[in-house]
């Protein structure tokens, strides 16, 4: 509809930067991809048109309830009612204002929503409530990893309800949409210092625990930087056992939205003193909880349902590999009660 | 020419110093419980409507006021549970039902109803010099729909709570184990009510107005009021046949909405926001007739641009129906669709600048009395503008995918519908209230009233909208401690502004005991429910006067023996006329 090319944004030079630069630190988070200098700009360039339309019409309020505050019975100083030519400049001429704030959004819109040919693609799964970023080659972790000056697409998908994924420095928002794919793009500008990281929030309500559906964004400097970092992404850290891995694994891979660990039964069984048990199944029958009914229960959920909960697990066949689940088992060993 | 009580010497009669009351007013005409559960009288209708939403706002206020108390520390402050380890942490389902049932009463019982039911109903026949509404019978059920769908919305909170967020979105709201369906039918059996309200309306506008009132003679809450009731009567059924397929896909998995069963979550929005998007402006134009006559009255001085107004209402009421998906922009609508939305949303900016405008034009060279009405209005006029300006950054599609569902919006939204229809309606009561119960206020705490409750206003929600475009979600019950001292000085305003309404609250209640029994004109009014008694006589006009300009304040003067106006003109009558 509007041809422009994607580097548009990057490219265009606009005279206004100071009020960009004053402002963005009050009214934004850093400015961390190529969206957010122009995005910010035309914030700024409202903000403007706004503040010059406040003061007329508040300035001219309170002018006249000052100056023609008169006593009671006092008889108004005119009686003109009408005035075409005002009354039709007046609704016409802010039109034009009006015209460029469209033009301008849809434009840069146009460029924030179609992503360039051969973006690095990451697949992204919104769930009750965490996030889980697939990169290429099937590794899974519950954070956003991306390269400085990379145009990055994510493919959005919800496991269950409607979800967001929002990153404020980035200026970009994406509904994750049950039964349907969505996409957006972006291209970090800025990476982060060593330790740092940017927010990514969930901005559609999804329930309990929406305001703790968040993740880290790290921005890598260099794809060595990245690559690195994949390699070592999903597997346990040295300082870490197995069973503070599998901790790990249950706090970032959604298993803490429906199993709790102090015993309160949620949307699935707590783990607290799970392990060794004998859980009753919805089909009345009984069946230990070892190794193996874990491991069978993370990848084939539905097969053997605890008596009294909905068979609503989805399956982390391929999403959880073997060790991960080890370590999840040492976890849920671990966790005995009193 | 025959004339009615309108020379200063027959004022006095019937506005005496405070001894004799106003005979068979509305009021005092019948007496007794079942008088008031069976009328059919407008006046009696419109007052029963104010105390019902006053309720309503005021339980809607207090889960607010939890709501801040609860966002002063980010961990949450107020709605806590104990957790296994003994510490205590959020309890974010209650606060989601707090949210929830904060965002329902406010939108379905108070917002509204709040100006076409409440001080429509009261309103609209006198303004028009008729008895009553076209139907009166239709006009109690359409009361006792408000009741019963209230009572739907009190089963939700007392038995399991609602944690959908006013919206219902698809597919939390089927499958949570909420009461839904209570909550779902409650606003099903409310739409019916304001639909009948509406229809009730339209048909008094259109058959029921005095000779000599013709369409651009109407006062211009009429223009309002009318313009909302062809909004409540073609929008509203679209909400009612959302509930029922939302209660279908609940109960019966007809797979429209919910991806489970093969139905699409995004349908849900477009059907939701078709009536709600209209709805918005159910809730906004009343309010923005009510500050044409304030603005008006209050500076003794015709509106400006009256046909550009009145027809800016209409404007508004047809417009309002060809943006609903502006709430949709990250939902993944094709390309062409957002940019059309967002094209057709800035257009609605137009006739509300216009009103603006013409505001802004009476004011200039008027007699301007700054009482309490006049405070209300003039606050509306600052709060209404920034509520107004911000939207402008909501319809800018680039500058929409940064703010979508954060605060900025929460700002957005609520300086328009508090800091402009709230704040309207207070202005409207003060306006109207020595019409309705006979009584002055104090006008000095009213005034005290309209500041507490602007200065408390911006302190709420200004830091919101800088909390918004610096990222921070809405609906969240705990929050980066960035955020922090953003939410503090809200919570602080927001119990400031709690004490400014109960200052208002105050003042009109203390007025039906203390307050001196009110002229028949208190403020120079030229419409006609400032031609009869305050208050009104049982059947308001025993005759439809005839009508000329409402806004022509010539004939009405001041005396200050009785702190009120009266009109130099006698009132004629059509049959008088014709034996001349």
């Amino acid at each position: 509809m509007f041809p422009i090319g994607n580097n548009a944004l990057m490219t265009a030079q606009w005279n206004l930067p100071l009020w960009a630069d004053v402002n963005s630190s009050f009214w934004f988070p850093k400015q961390a991809s190529t969206f957010a200098p122009q995005v910010d700009w035309l914030f700024d360039v409202i903000l403007w048109v706004c503040i010059v339309f406040f003061f007329i019409v508040v300035g001219c309020m309170t002018w006249f309830a000052i100056r023609y505050r008169a006593a009671k019975g006092e008889p108004a100083k005119s009686r003109v009612r009408h005035n075409t030519l005002l009354e039709l400049s007046w609704s016409v001429l802010p039109s034009f204002l009006l015209v460029f704030m469209f033009v301008q959004g849809a434009l840069d819109y146009l460029v924030i929503v179609r992503p360039p040919e051969g973006a690095y693609e990451i697949q992204v799964t919104a769930f009750k409530w965490g996030w889980s970023f697939t990169y290429p080659g099937g590794i899974v972790v519950p954070e956003m990893h991306v390269v400085k000056n990379t145009p990055t697409r994510l493919v959005l998908r919800s496991q269950d309800v409607l979800h967001s994924l929002f990153v404020p420095a980035f200026r970009v928002k994406k509904d994750c949409v049950p039964g349907r794919f969505n996409t957006m793009w972006f291209n970090p500008s800025e990476s982060n210092p060593e330790g740092e990281h940017f927010d990514l929030f969930c901005t559609e309500y999804c329930g309990k625990d929406h305001s703790m559906m968040k993740t880290k964004v790290v921005v890598h400097e260099t794809q060595a930087e990245f690559d690195a970092w994949l390699a070592e992404a999903e597997k346990p850290r040295s300082d870490e056992t197995p069973e503070s891995y599998g901790q790990r694994i249950y706090e970032t891979r959604g298993c803490k939205g429906c199993h709790s660990i102090d015993g309160t039964p949620r949307t699935g069984p707590s783990f607290l003193a799970l392990y060794g048990r004998n859980e009753k199944l919805i089909d009345e029958s009984e069946v230990p909880v070892d190794e193996n009914y874990i491991r069978e229960s993370i990848l084939e959920p539905k097969a053997k349902v605890v008596a009294g909960y909905q068979p609503v697990m989805p399956s982390y066949k391929g999403q959880l590999k073997d060790f991960q689940v080890d370590g999840l088992i040492a976890y849920l060993k671990s966790l005995k009660g009193s | 020419m025959a004339t009615v009580t309108s020379t200063p010497d027959l004022l006095h009669d019937t506005l005496p110093d405070g001894s004799a009351p106003v005979k068979d007013s509305y009021l005092s005409n019948s007496r007794g419980f079942i008088s008031w559960a069976f009328t059919l009288d407008h006046k009696r209708i419109g007052v029963m409507y104010l105390v019902g939403v006053m309720s309503a706002f005021f339980l809607g206020g207090v889960l607010a006021l939890g709501i801040r108390w609860h966002l002063w520390a980010p961990e949450g402050a107020l709605l806590m549970q104990t957790d296994a380890v003994g510490e205590a942490t959020s309890n974010n389902d209650l606060y989601n039902q707090f949210f929830t049932l904060h965002g329902a009463i406010m939108v379905f019982l108070f917002i509204i109803p709040s100006i076409p039911a409440a001080l429509g109903n009261f309103l609209v026949p006198v303004m028009l010099g008729a008895k009553d509404v076209a139907f009166p019978r239709l006009n109690l059920c359409s009361f006792y729909l408000w009741v019963g769908g209230a009572v739907f919305f009190l089963l939700a909170l007392l038995t399991n709570g609602l944690d959908t967020g006013w919206t219902f979105y698809t597919p939390y709201s089927t499958t949570t184990d909420t009461s839904v369906i209570a909550a779902t039918f409650g606003a099903f059996v409310l739409g019916f009510s304001s639909i009948f309200t509406g229809l009730n309306f339209i048909v008094t506008v259109n058959t029921m107005r005095p000779p000599g009132m013709t369409w651009f003679r109407m006062p211009l809450f009429l223009w309002a009021t009318y313009s909302t009731s062809i909004i409540q009567v073609l929008a509203t059924p679209v909400l009612g046949i959302t509930l029922l397929l939302l209660i279908a896909e609940r109960v019966i998995h007809i797979g429209i909405f919910d991806p489970a069963y093969n139905g699409d979550p995004v349908t849900f929005q477009h059907f939701f926001w078709f009536y709600s998007h209209p709805a918005v402006y159910i809730m906004i134009l009343p309010a923005l007739g009510i500050i044409s006559e304030l603005i008006s009255v209050h500076s003794h001085k015709g509106i400006f641009g009256y046909r550009f107004i009145a027809l800016s209402s209409v404007a508004i009421a047809l417009l309002s129906f060809l943006v609903w998906a502006h709430h949709m922009f990250t939902s993944g609508m094709s390309e062409v669709a957002t940019v059309i939305f967002s094209a057709l949303t800035f257009t609605v900016s137009v006739p509300t600048a216009i009103k603006m405008f013409n505001w802004l034009a009476t004011l200039y060279k008027g007699s301007i009395s700054l009482n309490t009405p006049m405070c209300y209005a003039l606050a509306f006029m600052f709060l209404f503008a920034i509520g107004g300006l911000t939207g402008l950054f909501l319809g800018t599609l680039s500058t929409d995918l940064h703010l979508h569902d954060t605060y900025f919006v929460v700002a957005h939204f609520h300086y328009v519908m508090m800091g402009g229809t709230l704040v309207a309606f207070l202005g409207g009561l003060f306006h109207w209230w020595p019409k309705m119960t006979g009584k002055m206020f104090n006008d000095l705490w009213g005034r005290i009233s309209a500041l507490v409750v602007f200065v408390g206003f911006n302190l709420t929600f200004f830091p919101q909208f800088i909390m918004g475009s610096r990222g921070m979600p809405r609906r969240y019950a705990t929050y980066d401690p960035e955020f922090q001292y953003l939410h503090q000085w809200s919570t602080i305003g927001a119990f400031l502004l709690g004490v400014g309404l109960l200052i208002a609250a105050v003042v009109l209640f203390a007025s039906l005991w203390r307050g001196r029994r009110a002229p028949m004109n208190p403020w120079g009014g030229a419409t006609l429910e400032w031609h009869c008694s305050s208050p009104p006589p049982y059947y308001n006009f025993a005759r439809p006067p005839i009508v000329g300009d409402p806004y022509n304040f010539d004939t009405v003067k001041y005396d200050p023996r009785i702190d009120g106006y009266y009109l130099t003109e006698p009132d004629h009558f059509a049959d008088e006329d014709d034996h001349h």
